[in-house]
């Protein structure tokens, strides 16, 4: 036990001065050559590449600056596993720097190739944004690896950061044999982390250098409907203190007032309006009765702000600065914190208080509220304090606050008293000064965001059919059909309603497509009428086969496999159809399928047959609670699946009489 | 755009000083007409979210450093989706290439102008690799809303001389209209001459300082259709060129350039001993003619590493350190060249085989259609090797590694060659290989339980362009990249449990593509309380109809003939019989081909035997046909999906 353990040592200690050392200008540095002799545990064959060395050093100066070197080695299993063969650094022009970028690559055979800078691509890290000062450095070997590589490299940055936060992610997917996290303090500062998805990662702490480290970690495959990578893989949230009395650009948050403190700093000075911005709130708002009329009015105006993305001085907080609300009311175009503070700044004019509210769009399991931090959030809407005349289901009860209307302007398909579902039930920060605190949003039940189906259809003795269909969608549902009608040009939409229709019935010829956007009231209605030639299955003129469901539901959960590790997350819908089909004479049902009922804490789904006065009258509903469900209930969740999916393949058969 | 421009000095220097009168266009902005302000509809297409007022187009091919492009843009904004595509801005460019001059703005419904500020233009360096560089300057036209008129220009200067600049008259908004206005260089050696393709435009009139105009209305806008032909042959446009007079007919331009060609390049099939040796030892005991060129075609493709391959499993640190070959003795003895190299070596190994072989320049029609009045060779920038055979030239292209003997890429097959020759050059159409020639051979041996699920085995081979597309897509793949491409393509269709999965020959040029598999998929058939349908199409289940839209912009254009055989058996469940069974049957289309289904059961009433052949070989369509085509196509998609009823204890009754 002692050898071993001196033998651990001392490699350890080679590898911090093999850490340390100069690389040589073309030859691999030592630790990196250490890492191909490293013996591997046997993993499964869809695992392509092992992260051997994952390790990062940060060194913060006294006066804030932070100096981070990385060293980062992977072994290429398979040759889908080239793509790993990767080095990437981002960094923000004005903030931060890229110092040193170097990689190698050793072959099975021992020949090394190295990369510097004549191999460094430098590219805009958002492409789609008018402008951004966030950019990435990369070098890529993906074409000169082969199975049984190992690519390396070391990258040093210096930056200037904001925050005295660091998130670091112990692995990213693939299998990792060592990652750690080393931050250097100057004398009397301090450092602590929070641990998420693993049990608490203790610091070793040697004089004012803390590292946290995981060894041996297995690979996590990604599932269908399962949870973010952010919420399965290891991951901790390091905070550094300075000592009180000192004072750096650093900025630290020890809780969620904190944060809020300095959203409102950056937030409120922006928010000022001029003489054409309140003449406009007026006009819109002219023949508004009450006040939600009222924030609906200038919610729309806010919507119809161009979505234009112009990001400054990033890497110092302008990613959460709002442009003065005063030039995006000039030039009607802006970004989210844009249009949020926009509505703020006209809401003011009309004596209409509000607040910013920084959320993580796309994820509402993401955020973590015991790490106060801007850096858990992604996107900026808006809170607006109302009356109790104001009644709506995105009304939340803030302690401090009163009672706030949550809204997202960015969201141009979401109207006012509705919230998008990716943002629903996630927890944000209202940034209030010193009233302000991290606070879940409002959830609306799934009825509120109902589809319903009506279809008329006349089936023919030869098979044809005839059918209208009417939907009336609200809520999230309308939005998920309102976005695809707005998106498409004309002609683009009735060639989605064809393909739609002729996915169940064949040769379809649509006869009329009429949407219409209702889009305040929260409604979306769909009107089509189409004949279908060959929709039942004729045998021998004896027999009529067909499916009532004659149009697919809008979306399905898949769930194939008979295994599974992860936990299901399932999003909220509801959805209500009944079809009633004119038989034809000189037929009868000759066989319906069954009546189903499926009742799980997750949802509820039935179908039912009726036959009545020459009419087949089919009806089926489905309520999903949105919900992350135990792994552990796989099998009742994939079967209840299963069984919707049966149900609505069964025919009903018809024979002559 | 300058060619061969001979070096005035004098007369540069002179230039250099003059004021352009193109330049002078970047710094105004025409009057806006109140009708357009006042417009609330668009005129060329009624759904047209937003609709380009006017495009023009200043090309400068006097300017001193280079050619100056200045484009002017105004565009009416219709509706909100309109003011979302058209309000973000992004010019890109190149090393060699500058943006200058950028102004726009933005005309209010009410009039107001409100002017795109300088500092609001944005020059962003999107890539950078060594001495490459892609930037872009980006702006957002400001307070632009439905009715908006907006409004941008810009000056693009190439610092380096360029030919052949390919123009657009259509966008993807509709144009009411599009203004060429052409400069050309005064000192080029060749005149300057432009060609327009799917559309006339009226002749260049002359303008004001030394340009030439051309101006065409009301274009629709440009939108892809899935099946359609490239867009360079369904889009209008204009190449804008410098070359010699061609006066001459254009049989007699191409006889004049395959002369021309074939001393240019008739060292590069140049036999040696080397050569004669390797032809003796690939030819071995071949007694035809034939059968010589196709082990020398086969020796070529498997002996020979194509480094233009990107399956050829050289890094890009390799295909660095590799010599040129100067001649195809180079070739042979170093074992690897690019795919023309691949091509002169062939040439070669045929004429030291005592063949004529010559080499022949080809177009592609998967980017445009070779039209010989086009006398010039832009548009034929491939090579193949032609051999005569009696009185008839055929083709080959070995570097093609997946292409069979006695076959083209479908992009090659069909069009007009021209043969180099010194004596008999000329042009002669490849022909197009049979729809037996490509075929996708389907096999499937099944069992259906009582419960409706689908089980057995599967195997499908895929020859001819299949065969090329399948190899193409697969020989970079390591086994379990293929592997889980098949799988997944067809659990996405079947759903249900793949094993045993094999796919042979994945970069074998010489044998078939080929994989087989085990499948069950639960609830493949029907189920109801007494019956059970089944849809004995087994590889058409879940298939969707190949046009299932009404309306049709473009022809229809399928790549080359085809046919599909497929050879079914599924034994039935003990105590079901068939039940007024009967066969979807035949359709035939005519001269383009066609479709039978036949179903039959075996004397022990215990297994269905079903057959599909499919045969297509019209490869262009007209648009005013679609819907006769469309009538095929959901006939044959109707029959795929015809079900047979199981019934429980039913005497069995069968209808082919």
């Amino acid at each position: 036990m002692l050898k071993s353990l001196i033998v651990h040592i001392s490699q350890t200690m080679l590898l911090m001065l093999a850490l340390n050392a100069i690389a040589l200008a073309d030859e691999p540095p030592a630790w990196l050559k250490q890492t191909v002799s490293t013996s591997l545990p046997t993993y499964g064959k869809d695992v392509h590449a092992v992260v051997l060395h994952d390790e990062s050093r940060k060194t913060i100066e006294d006066d804030g600056k932070i100096k981070t070197t990385s060293w980062w080695a992977v072994k290429i299993l398979s040759r889908e596993g080239r793509g790993y063969a990767r080095a990437s650094e981002s960094y923000n022009t004005g903030s931060s720097k890229v110092k040193d970028m170097r990689a190698w690559l050793i072959r099975p055979n021992g020949q090394t190739v190295s990369y510097g800078k004549k191999e460094t691509m430098d590219m805009a890290l958002a492409d789609n944004d008018v402008y951004n000062d966030s950019r990435l450095r990369v070098i890529s070997a993906t074409d000169d690896v082969e199975p049984g590589c190992v690519f390396g490299y070391e990258i040093i940055t210096e930056e200037r950061e904001v925050f005295s936060q660091f998130l670091w992610f112990f692995q990213q997917g693939s299998p990792v044999l060592m990652s750690r996290l080393t931050v250097s303090l100057p004398p009397n500062w301090r450092a602590d982390a929070l641990t998420f998805n693993h049990a608490k990662i203790e610091p070793q702490i040697s004089g004012n250098s803390y590292t946290w480290e995981l060894r041996n970690l297995q690979p996590i495959e990604p599932e269908p409907a399962s949870p973010r990578m952010s919420k399965l893989v290891a991951h901790i949230a390091v905070n550094v203190f300075p000592p009180e009395s000192k004072t750096t650009m650093l900025r630290g948050f020890a809780s969620w007032k904190d944060v809020s403190r300095y959203a409102s700093e950056l937030n409120d000075p922006q928010s000022g309006f001029n003489d054409a911005m309140a003449a406009k709130a007026r006009e819109l708002t002219a023949s508004a009765k009450t006040e939600f009329e009222k924030i609906q009015a200038i919610g729309r105006h806010a919507q119809n702000v161009n979505y234009i993305s112009i990001q400054i001085d990033v890497g110092r907080g302008g990613g959460y600065r709002p442009h003065s609300a005063v030039d995006v009311f000039a030039k009607n175009y802006g970004d989210c914190k844009d249009k949020a503070n926009l509505m703020r700044a006209m809401l003011k004019s009309l004596g209409i208080e509000s607040y910013p509210v920084i959320i993580y769009s796309g994820d509402p399991h993401r955020v973590q509220p015991e790490w106060p931090s801007p850096q858990q959030f992604n996107h900026a809407i808006i809170a607006v304090k109302v009356s109790d005349a104001t009644d709506a289901a995105t009304v939340i009860k803030h302690p401090t606050l009163g009672r706030l209307l949550i809204f997202d302007p960015t969201d141009d398909d979401t109207p006012v008293g509705d919230l998008p579902d990716h943002e629903q039930g996630s927890f944000a920060l209202v940034a209030a000064g010193e009233a302000g605190d991290l606070v879940k949003m409002p959830v609306t039940p799934p009825e509120a965001n109902r589809m319903e189906r009506t279809v008329e259809a006349v089936l023919g003795a030869d098979g044809s059919l005839k059918a209208t269909i009417n939907e009336r969608s609200y809520g999230q549902a309308a939005v998920e059909e309102r976005r695809l009608f707005k998106r498409a040009a004309r002609p683009q939409y009735q060639k989605y309603i064809e393909r739609w229709i002729t996915q169940t019935a064949p040769a379809a010829n649509v006869l009329k497509a009429e949407p219409a956007d209702s889009s305040q009231a929260g409604q979306f209605m769909l009107d089509v009428e189409f004949s279908s030639p060959g929709y039942a299955k004729t045998m021998r003129d004896k027999l009529l086969v067909f499916k009532p469901a004659i149009v697919s539901r809008r979306s399905s959960v898949f769930l194939t496999e008979t295994k599974r590790t992860h936990p299901i997350v399932l999003e909220a819908e509801a959805y209500k159809e009944t079809v009633k089909i004119k038989l034809p004479d000189g037929f009868e049902v000759d066989e319906l399928p069954d009546a189903a009922e499926l009742n799980q804490p997750f949802g509820n789904y039935a179908v039912t047959y009726e036959v009545k006065d020459g009419y087949l009258i089919f009806r089926r509903s489905l309520v999903l609670k949105p919900s992350v469900i135990p792994v552990e209930q796989y099998t009742a969740v994939r079967s209840f699946f299963s069984m919707i999916l049966g149900a609505e393949q069964a025919p009903v058969v018809l024979a002559r009489k | 755009m300058k060619s061969n421009r001979p070096t005035v000095y004098l007369t540069l220097c002179l230039l250099w000083i003059l004021p352009s009168f193109a330049f002078a266009q970047t710094k105004e902005w025409k009057p806006i007409d109140p009708a357009h302000l006042a417009l609330k509809a668009p005129l060329v297409e009624k759904d047209a979210d937003a609709e380009a007022l006017f495009w023009e187009v200043y090309v400068d091919d006097a300017s001193n450093s280079g050619t100056d492009f200045i484009h002017y843009l105004r565009v009416k904004v219709f509706t909100e989706r309109g003011k979302e595509t058209q309000s973000k801005i992004d010019i890109s460019y190149f090393n060699g290439t500058s943006i200058k001059d950028i102004a726009a703005r933005t005309i209010k419904p009410d009039g107001t102008i409100i002017e795109l500020k300088k500092d609001a233009i944005f020059d962003r360096e999107v890539v950078k690799f060594g001495r490459f560089k892609l930037k872009s300057k980006s702006f957002a036209l400001p307070a632009i809303e439905p009715g908006s008129i907006i409004e941008y220009r810009w000056r693009e200067v190439y610092e380096y001389e360029t030919n052949y600049v390919k123009m657009d008259f259509q966008r993807d908004i509709p144009v009411q209209l599009v203004r060429y206005y052409l400069k050309p260089d005064p000192l080029a050696m060749y005149p300057m001459k432009t060609i327009t393709f799917q559309g006339q435009i009226p002749g260049f009139v002359k303008d004001k300082n030394g340009y030439y105009l051309t101006e065409i209305k009301n274009m629709p806008a440009f939108r892809e259709e899935p099946n359609m032909p490239p867009e360079d042959q369904v889009k209008m446009w204009m190449l804008v060129y410098y070359s010699p007079d061609v006066r001459k007919a254009p049989a007699e331009y191409w006889k004049d350039e395959g002369k021309r060609l074939f001393e240019l390049r008739k060292a590069d099939m140049k036999i040696n001993d080397d050569i004669r040796r390797a032809t003796t030892e690939a030819i071995g005991d071949a007694a035809t003619p034939e059968q010589k060129l196709e082990r020398i075609f086969d020796y070529c493709r498997t002996k020979i590493k194509n480094i233009n391959d990107d399956a050829s499993g050289l890094t890009a640190e390799q295909l660095q350190k590799l010599k040129d070959n100067n001649s195809p003795a180079d070739t042979l003895k170093r074992g690897y060249g690019t795919g023309t190299d691949i091509n002169f070596l062939f040439a070669a190994m045929a004429g030291a085989a005592g063949m004529e072989a010559r080499f022949a320049r080809i177009g592609d029609r998967s980017r445009k259609f070779f039209d010989p009045n086009f006398t010039n060779l832009y548009f034929m920038g491939g090579y193949n090797i032609a051999v005569r055979f009696g009185d008839q030239w055929k083709f080959f292209d070995p570097s093609s590694t997946y292409v069979p003997f006695g076959m083209l890429r479908w992009q090659e097959e069909g069009i007009p060659a021209l043969i180099t020759d010194s004596k008999e050059p000329g042009l002669v159409k490849t022909p197009i290989s049979s729809a037996e020639k490509s075929m996708k051979k389907r096999q499937a041996r099944l069992k259906l339980t009582e419960d409706g699920s689908l089980e057995g085995v599967v195997r499908v081979e895929y020859t001819g362009h299949f065969a090329v597309e399948m190899k193409e897509d697969n020989d970079d793949d390591t086994p379990e990249q293929r592997e889980t491409k098949l799988r997944n393509a067809i659990k996405g269709r079947l759903g249900g449990e793949l094993s045993d999965i094999k796919i042979e020959s994945a970069n074998d040029p010489l044998k078939p593509f080929v994989y087989s598999y085990k499948v069950r998929v639960p609830g493949y058939a029907e189920r109801t309380g007494k019956r059970i349908f089944l849809q004995p199409a087994f590889f058409q289940r879940n298939v969707a109809a190949m046009f299932p839209t009404q309306n049709r912009q473009n022809d229809v254009y399928f790549h080359f003939p085809w046919m599909e055989l497929d050879d079914i058996e599924i034994q039935l469940p003990d105590g079901y019989a068939l039940d007024n069974a009967e066969a979807p049957g035949s359709i035939n289309f005519g001269e383009s081909g066609h479709y039978d289904a036949s179903m039959a059961i075996t004397k022990d009433m215990k297994t269905l035997v079903y057959k599909r052949n499919f045969k297509f070989q019209t490869l262009m369509i007209a648009k005013d046909l679609y819907p006769a085509l469309k009538q095929i196509f959901d006939a044959v998609h109707k029959a795929d999906n015809h079900a047979i009823t199981l019934k429980q204890g039913a005497a069995a009754t069968t209808k082919q």
